[in-house]
């Protein structure tokens, strides 16, 4: 199995993953819009916080699932800040939660979303800015820190075996694409 | 025959698409694989960091150790070119499923906290996303259907509020998502292999 790959690779790869990530926001916007109406907090403040990230990450959404829904493909630029956003309205709910908010399994489907579309090293740079980030909020919230790096590992886990399918497939491709030449070439020199 | 002749032909589409299958599972259980060593790695280090008592490290490497001779040997054939069969790799899941399951159901961990309580349902979440990028839609959606269930039958007894009520759902939402992203994207990828001009895309 072979990390090396080429931009445009990449690229193809960004453009059948948009797909993966544009559902998985919608089931993050789903689960937070539940989280937010069942049992609300008590804190105003808090709940303003979490309908208004909740609105604008569907407003972004809507706008990404138009574009794809029209066969224009997203850029990276705009996928890239788009998983960052992602990541990061579910650690801003976290923090608003404060303590063992059980928020946190919401960055499991993102960085899956992520793992599937975005080439290894830049599934691996988010995958590791997410256990970063959350391993210091557990430090500030005062987490066990044995759960907090289970937790944080298995955010890696996810992103690591995504980003090995999205290698597994690249290379059976490769393997096909190889095939089909040959087929093509040992049947001309029949001729 | 050449194999473009074969290929149109019912007989060359039924090889093609057993090929297919076959294949699936041959590239795709090395995910599996990485999954379950990450499994083992996180729960050597809860467990080595949380046990208070030698007994309690003791009980707790039994299950570590059972699957890395599991994983040992499906690495080994699989490094060997020889991959197991889909009969074999769905056993080894649901032995990692019935595994973190009874973890759940039985180890205290560091505070005493199982069911609801306990921070190992965590290790569903790769098992899960694993399985449904090697196997096919229906046994995906029964493998994610029965974790859910199990995971859901085990903490039901705790859900003794609205707010741990939420906090069941939201788990099992999230692991229902895991299987679900997970077999969308393998029926993209296959549709991706299907389709000539997708198989070209980025060459």
């Amino acid at each position: 199995m072979s990390w090396n790959f080429k931009k445009s690779e990449a690229a193809a790869g960004l453009d059948h993953g948009q797909t993966v990530i544009v559902t998985a926001r919608w089931i993050l916007i789903a689960v937070g819009l539940f989280l937010v109406t069942v049992v609300p907090s008590h804190d105003v403040g808090e709940v303003r916080l979490q309908v208004a990230l909740i609105l604008l990450l569907g407003l972004g959404n809507f706008f990404l699932h138009g574009l794809l829904l029209k066969g224009r493909p997203v850029s990276g630029a705009v996928a890239y800040a788009a998983s960052a956003i992602d990541l990061t309205v579910v650690t801003i709910l976290l923090a608003s939660q404060g303590g063992d908010s059980p928020v946190y399994v919401l960055y499991f489907p993102a960085l899956l979303a992520l793992s599937v579309a975005f080439e290894p090293t830049i599934t691996a740079l988010y995958a590791a800015g997410t256990a970063a980030v959350y391993g210091a909020l557990a430090i500030v919230e005062g987490l066990d820190p044995a759960i907090a790096v289970t937790r944080a590992l298995m955010f890696v886990a996810v992103a690591f075996c995504g980003a090995v399918y999205w290698q597994v497939e690249r290379d059976r491709r490769s393997r096909q694409r190889s095939a089909t030449t040959s087929t093509t070439n040992l049947e001309g020199s029949l001729r | 025959m050449t194999s473009a002749r074969l290929a149109g032909t019912s007989i060359g589409r039924a090889r093609s698409l057993e090929q297919e299958a076959a294949e699936d599972v041959f590239f795709g259980q090395v995910v599996m694989i990485w999954a379950r060593w990450f499994l083992i790695v996180a729960g050597a280090v809860f467990f080595l960091w949380t046990a208070e008592r030698s007994s309690q490290l003791a009980l707790g490497v039994v299950p570590i150790v059972v699957l890395i001779l599991i994983n040992f040997y499906l690495h080994g054939r699989y490094l060997l070119e020889r991959p197991s069969n889909p009969k074999l790799i769905t056993v080894a899941s649901l032995f990692d499923l019935g595994l973190i399951s009874s973890i759940i159901l039985v180890w205290g961990g560091g505070d005493g906290a199982t069911g609801l309580a306990s921070p190992f349902f965590v290790f569903y979440y790769p098992v899960l996303l694993a399985f449904a990028f090697v196997m096919p839609r229906a046994a995906t959606v029964a493998f994610t259907a029965l974790a859910a269930g199990i995971y859901a039958a085990i903490c039901f007894g705790d859900v003794s509020s609205l707010t741990s009520a939420k906090v069941l759902v939201l788990r099992l939402v999230t692991m229902a998502a895991m299987g679900g992203l997970g077999t969308y994207y393998w029926r993209i990828q296959r549709d991706r292999r299907r389709s000539p001009s997708g198989s070209l895309a980025g060459a």
